[in-house]
């Protein structure tokens, strides 16, 4: 019987007079990867910011390896082992690789050890996400992919036991999907990393995830194995609702 | 080929954490030439500039390394001055103390009002220390009874016996200090913090960085480096006046920093010297010194955000590149 | 108690133009995410134009008065387009631009105006007797109800008209505005313009009661950012209550306490609200 490391009871959060995600319901086990999918709108993101504590939600309940998480701030979350990307990347632009991922070891907060220990842990993650030799560059020079792999080092860097992707594959070309799709892969199985992941690319999603949750218009409508999800009317519908509108 | 025996003389001394290695050569021009063959007039220029390297450097700390612009830089200033020159008008306190005395108390306001207002965001922090520094001019007006008001309060110096030779030195240690402590904080971790927080806050706070402490900290130590630049200013003019905690003294700093190039270690410097010496020339004219500074930092902040010293490192990595 | 109530009157035509000039920086705020530090001197200008309008060109205040106001809303509308749309998602820089204007600004006006006070001729003059207990100067009733007015149209505005929609719908969520078809640029433009032509109105109501100066700005802009924090970032409602709270206790504690201090009033107002409740009286919980 695993662990459930992260559930959410009610989750719900509005903006202004807008609801985004009502009273929804979901829990991840340790080391699985499941994905959440939903059309656009359906308050994914949201439910990332809710997580990682950037929103604060307005009823409901968030634990996080059983302890409560509803009222922390993102660095305290960040802290207790849970990491994230972003949908649109967002590495430290004016700094270079290797400065980038030292903030995600920095940010863990330790303070015994040195600077050059944590530079050569840096250039440990640096390499994980094969961007060896890079360690000068400065991140904006980076293309968009090598971005994505700085963002994803940075929040390895944190020692995460659970990480949320958001859109991690969006922009990319087949290639890259697949690299992306590896790198995830070994995150997994590797560091023993807990994966929820925001996706569009459903093809590479059902392949990769073990379940998947489906919110849409900011409730659960629907959640199971790939197999179950891709083939149910409900979900097909809300999203050909989506493209008729 | 002469430079490839400098190598280890320069690696040692980057090591210790001084500077880097060319600097020296103007530091040497700074202490060994000027003040032998610099006459009084030039050399009270050079410690007016000296001054506004310390200012210009830790306001920079603030805007240019983690984002935040205050305007309550010259208030603290001014705190660090009055307080200082005060006790040593009624109490008799030496220079040295009330000095000591006037950057804590600089650093307790910066952490209190840090406090307040970072939490509620960078905006909130701009509008209080506008607010703090007019309320601040206000009551070192009124309360003339104490601080002579307008009139200015005189004040001993420093040292007993006044030479500028003396006052030049005690300027350029105490602002080599301030650019010693500085360079070490932005290549400690904290100093990486405050980049991480200035380039994106929300992804420094979800990778884990407490940025409102980082943001205060900041602050707090910007604010008492402000306060000791302010009480060794006063006890050098020996007349302190509510001039020091203006907005007029507040946007000379900014302009330093943002014509010399916010961000970046030597701008403030270079803006700092640029800035105080251009004005000595026209002040010759008129007092347009404050509209023309205005006009170009505007242009700077407009056209050129990362001052002079982005401008040179532009035609330095171009050049590389040809 | 004639007296105290003579304060308060003073307190609330006061606060009516805090609320005018305060309306014209929370809106910009609201939607753009700057402050205007150049608030005040735009006020000032409003205040000097509507002097120069009326005493060296001889216009009929009537006439002068909105014409300032133009003028100052022309200068909104040029400084959006100019300096501060190529700085848009950096806070940072829209603040220091802001600062550098207000010292640009205030200089310009030091060398075009000269540092001496100067009041355009009032609209009306004489008194008129208030509760039967004192006399209040006219010129100070009509203020009174042309600031009225004015936040009246400006509810209308933002209530009402298209442009007031959208407004709204952007400072509550920008992505969701766009995505609506909403056209960022001149609404910005057009806000920007707006909120200096409240200064301006501001400038030119007050101009011939008190008198315009130079170095007056600082403080105006300073009252204005009080009033916004105290009512809440955002929050128009906020800026009238807040501007009516403040004029009544500066000049009550100006009249009671002391003259000098007046302004220490709103700092101590900042203060409190910013350890007590930071985000105003109506404004969003963040």
């Amino acid at each position: 019987m695993r662990e459930r490391i992260l559930e959410g009871k009610g989750v719900t959060k509005s903006f202004g007079g807008l609801m985004a995600i009502h009273k929804v319901d979901f829990y991840l086990n340790e080391g699985e990867i499941v994905g959440l999918i939903g059309p656009n709108g359906a308050g994914k993101t949201t439910l990332f910011n809710v997580i990682s504590g950037i929103y604060p939600l307005d009823e409901g309940e968030l634990f996080f390896n059983g302890t409560s998480i509803s009222s922390l701030k993102p660095f305290e979350i960040c802290r207790l082992g849970i990491g994230r990307t972003f949908q649109i990347v967002r590495p430290f632009l004016k700094m270079t690789c290797l400065e980038n991922i030292l903030i995600g070891l920095i940010g863990r907060g330790e303070r015994q050890k040195h600077l050059r220990e944590k530079k050569k842990e840096a250039r440990f993650y640096l390499e994980f996400v094969g961007l060896k030799g890079r360690e000068n560059s400065v991140a904006k020079d980076l293309t968009l992919i090598e971005k994505k792999r700085l963002e994803m080092a940075r929040a390895l860097a944190t020692n995460p036991k659970l990480l949320l992707l958001d859109e991690v594959l969006a922009g990319l070309n087949p290639s890259e999907i697949l690299q992306a799709l590896e790198l995830i892969h070994i995150i997994r199985s590797q560091l023993r990393v807990t994966i929820f992941w925001i996706e569009h690319v459903m093809g590479a999603m059902m392949k990769a995830s073990d379940r998947i949750i489906v919110l849409n218009q900011g409730e659960k409508i629907k959640e199971g194995k790939p197999e179950e999800i891709v083939s149910d009317p409900q979900v097909i519908e809300a999203y050909l609702g989506e493209s008729n509108a | 080929m002469v430079f490839s025996s400098w190598r280890p003389i320069k690696q040692a001394m980057e090591r210790a954490g001084f500077m880097k290695f060319w600097i020296f050569i103007p530091l040497i021009f700074l202490t060994l030439f000027f003040p032998f063959f610099l006459s009084q007039y030039w050399l009270h220029v050079m410690i007016i500039s000296l001054f506004y390297v310390m200012m210009a450097s830790s306001w920079n700390l603030i805007a240019g390394y983690t984002g935040q612009i205050s305007f309550a830089h010259a208030a603290f200033a001014g705190v660090g001055a009055y307080v200082s020159g005060m006790l040593a008008v009624n109490m008799g306190i030496p220079a040295w103390l009330g000095i000591l005395i006037g950057t804590s108390i600089a650093g307790l306001l910066g952490l209190g009002l840090g406090y307040l207002c970072i939490r509620m965001g960078g905006i909130y922090l701009s509008l209080t220390t506008l607010g703090f520094s007019e309320i601040l001019r206000i009551i070192i007006t009124n309360e003339d009874r104490w601080t002579r008001g307008t009139m200015g309060l005189q004040i001993p110096g420093f040292f007993i016996e006044y030479s500028k030779m003396s006052y030049y030195f005690l300027f350029l240690i105490v602002s080599v200090f301030f650019l010693w402590v500085i360079y070490r904080l932005i290549h400690s971790e904290m100093g990486l913090s405050f980049r991480a927080v200035l380039n994106d806050e929300l992804a420094a706070s979800s990778s884990g960085i407490d940025t409102i402490r980082v943001r205060i900290l900041a602050f707090t130590i910007s604010s008492a480096m402000a306060g000791m630049a302010g009480g060794l200013y006063g006890h050098y003019l020996m007349l302190i006046t509510p001039d020091i905690p203006s907005l007029g003294q507040m946007f000379l700093v900014l302009a330093m920093a943002v014509i010399g190039g916010m961000g970046s270690f030597i701008g403030p410097i270079l803006g700092a010297f640029i800035l105080e010496i251009l004005s000595e020339y026209i002040r010759i004219y008129g007092e347009y010194h404050v509209l023309l500074f205005g006009l170009v930092a505007l242009g700077m902040a407009r056209f050129a955000p990362e001052g002079i010293m982005g401008l040179l490192e532009k035609r330095w990595r171009l050049r590389k590149i040809s | 108690m004639a007296e105290f109530l003579m304060y308060l009157t003073n307190g609330l035509v006061m606060g009516v133009i805090n609320a005018i000039s305060a309306i014209g920086v929370s809106l910009v705020v609201g939607i753009m995410r700057v402050i205007n530090f150049a608030h005040g001197e735009l006020y000032i200008f409003a205040g000097y134009f509507s002097y120069h309008l009326s005493l060296t060109f001889g216009l009929s205040p009537i006439l002068a008065m909105p014409l300032s106001v133009i003028f100052v809303f022309l200068m909104g509308i040029l400084m959006e387009r100019f300096l501060i749309r190529p700085t848009y998602g950096d806070e940072m820089y829209s603040l220091i631009i802001t600062f550098v204007l207000s010292i640009i600004l205030q200089n310009i006006a030091l060398l075009i105006f000269g540092p001496y006070p100067n009041k355009p001729p009032t609209l009306i003059s004489g008194a008129t007797s208030l509760f039967g207990l004192f006399h209040y100067g006219n010129q100070r009733l009509l203020s009174f109800i042309i600031s009225i007015a004015i936040l009246l149209s400006v509810f209308y505005l933002i209530k009402r008209t298209w442009f007031g929609k959208s407004v709204r719908a952007i400072s509550q969520d920008r992505e969701m505005a766009s995505l609506m078809g909403i056209d960022h640029l001149k609404i910005n433009m057009l806000s920007f313009g707006l909120g200096a032509a409240l200064a301006g109105a501001a400038g030119v109501i007050i101009a011939p009661i008190f008198p315009v100066t130079p170095t007056g700005s600082s403080a105006i802009s300073l009252t204005a950012f009080v009033v916004v924090v105290l009512g809440g970032m955002g929050s128009l409602k906020g800026c009238v209550v807040g501007g009516l709270i403040l004029g009544i206790l500066e000049n009550l504690g100006a009249a009671y306490i002391s003259t000098m201090y007046r302004h220490i009033f709103g700092f101590i107002i900042l203060i409190l609200v910013l350890v007590f409740r930071p985000w105003g009286l109506f404004g969003q919980r963040t």
